[in-house]
């Protein structure tokens, strides 16, 4: 393993802190491993948080119009309930609290403890849980859909209508409109490493590329050898056009990449789904392009869909100012 | 002879415990790198880690400060399902156990459950979805079998066992439900549980100290 690191066991507070060195507008609470806002408004306040290894999500979106606090777990292992309520009680500025949840286990019961045990301390607490990965089928049995990129924008949406003074139902309400019209569908190119594991979770061969891979690098749909951007791009968004009905949309569009593709190829990527999604009459608003969630240095690639309404589009276009993210 | 546990015994069974996470490192690795994401060994060996760190403290406690501590310690080294699962079973084993300072059969028995049933509750699963549920859940029914038959404390210990590591089997030819495993496009029909294969050796490990010093 060849890594710019310490010690496995120190990534998430090393780089914790030298993220908030750069970010000095923004607290770092050790041992919790809690990035939140250090000037605090009155209004609902946004958690979210998960496994680290996915930078930078989640503390680069804490910020004006996005999250109040982030909450890290170890790599790819969900925080525990106590870090949780660090982020709860940082963000709680008497509006009540918003989670934002990614469809794992791991994180829905972690979050789910946390929300029980700040409740009892007298915070109202609700969630929303994002679900956007269309290469798992849906399911209520099951854990069913993952939660991926298309998170960021559902940080994105949640901020600017709390932003606004709405009320938690109402920031519950927008976050779930944005769930609902959002879509990712991802491809991976190699494996990554855990640091604490020290060697890769899977193998790709030379010219072998997984389509639908998680990014934990769970399996996908389908393992097929490499193809051009374009054919990638066509590949992954007729899977999310088949889940959900675009026509005749406005949509963000969001090409993300996994940690190790450069952003030469994903431009090149969004150049093949701007066409691809004017061929199909879909009209694109506001296109994102860049390293929004990654999976440490797996390389490949992600494209969501947000299918936007007057409402999302006002949320979406409305100011924020976070260090992964800033729309003026 | 009957099952007597003290706090200080408690303690050197987590140790016992640590070392067995310790040796099987490449093969739990192994085994989650094939249906989960592989830190599985990474986070508990970094839990228990943590517990024979904090030996002292612990071993200065109650046994219902003890379960709140370790439950606690758990939830927060280890993180993940696994964390918040074991720090919820232990949180619930503290209310059982109560004011009690030596754990006996039939309260072991009883703690098992209170164990079991927390992690059910917190991961909203029940036993066949290929999980740690499948190596405690036979191994509590037996057990309480055994008591209900009055059977020695020795050969009660030993049906524990055989349901742990029948019930970890049995994982093999599961279709997970819950977790990473359920994305694998067979359910990781197959291989073990990893969940389960760690939660068999807690068990394991429980009964051979035990069934040692009778």
């Amino acid at each position: 393993m060849k890594k710019l690191i310490n010690h496995p066991d120190e990534v998430v507070s090393d780089m914790l802190q030298g993220f908030v060195s750069a970010n000095p507008q923004l607290e770092y609470f050790k041992e919790v491993e809690v990035i939140a806002k250090k000037i605090k408004e009155k209004k609902v306040g946004l958690v979210s948080g998960g496994g680290s290894g996915h930078e930078p999500a989640h503390a680069g979106y804490v910020g004006k119009g996005m999250l109040d606090a982030a909450v890290a777990g170890n790599v790819f292992a969900s925080p525990s309930p106590d870090r949780i309520i660090k982020g709860i009680e940082e963000a709680h500025m008497g509006e009540g609290v918003l989670l934002i949840i990614k469809n794992y286990s791991g994180d829905i019961m972690n979050f789910g403890m946390a929300k029980d045990l700040a409740e009892l301390d007298g915070i109202e607490v609700d969630y929303v849980v994002v679900k956007d990965d269309v290469a798992v089928k849906d399911s209520t049995y099951s854990t069913g859909r993952r939660g991926v990129a298309g998170t960021v924008l559902v940080h994105k949406i949640a901020g600017a209508k709390a932003d606004e003074g709405a009320s938690l139902k109402e920031v519950k309400r927008a976050a779930e409109k944005a769930i609902q019209n959002v879509r990712t569908m991802g491809m991976a190119m190699s494996s990554c490493i855990i640091p604490s594991v020290g060697q890769p979770g899977f193998e790709l061969g030379e010219y072998e590329i997984e389509i639908g891979m998680g990014i934990h690098g769970e399996p996908g749909v389908e393992k097929t050898t490499i193809k051009s951007a374009k054919d990638i791009a066509q590949s992954l968004c007729n899977k999310i056009l088949e889940d959900y009905d675009y026509s005749n949309s406005e949509v963000a569009v969001l090409v993300n990449g996994l940690g190790s593709t450069p952003l030469m190829e994903l431009y090149i990527l969004n150049y093949e789904v701007a066409k691809l999604l004017k061929e199909k009459n879909i009209t694109i608003h506001r296109t994102f392009v860049g390293n929004y969630m990654t999976s440490l240095e797996m390389s490949g690639c992600s494209i969501s869909l947000l299918k936007l309404d007057d409402e999302l589009k006002g949320l979406l276009d409305a100011p924020c100012q976070t260090p992964a993210l800033t729309i003026t | 002879m009957a099952v007597k546990i003290t706090v200080k015994d408690y303690m050197t069974y987590i140790e016992l415990v640590t070392q067995k996470i310790q040796e099987n490192k490449v093969y739990i690795s192994e085994l989650d790198a094939i249906t989960g994401d592989g830190d599985h060994w990474a986070n508990m060996n970094m839990g228990f880690g943590k517990l024979v760190e904090n030996k002292t403290l612990l071993e200065g406690m109650t046994f219902n400060e003890m379960f709140k501590k370790i439950g606690q310690l758990i939830m927060s080294t280890v993180g993940g399902s696994s964390g918040v699962l074991y720090g919820s079973a232990y949180l619930r084993a503290s209310k059982v156990i109560g004011e009690n300072q030596v754990i006996d059969l039939e309260l072991l028995s009883q703690i098992l459950e209170a164990k079991l049933v927390a992690i059910m509750e917190r991961g909203n699963a029940k036993p066949g979805f290929k999980t740690m549920i499948d190596a405690l859940h036979p191994a509590v029914l037996n057990l309480q079998n055994a008591l209900k038959e009055e059977k020695s404390d020795y050969d009660a210990l030993q049906e524990l066992k055989i349901g742990a590591i029948e019930g970890m089997n049995q994982t093999r030819d599961m279709e997970a439900v819950k977790g990473r495993a359920c994305y694998q496009a067979n359910k990781g029909v197959g291989h073990l549980d990893p969940g389960a294969v760690t939660m068999c050796y807690q068990l394991e490990v429980l009964v051979d100290f035990l069934c040692s010093r009778m």
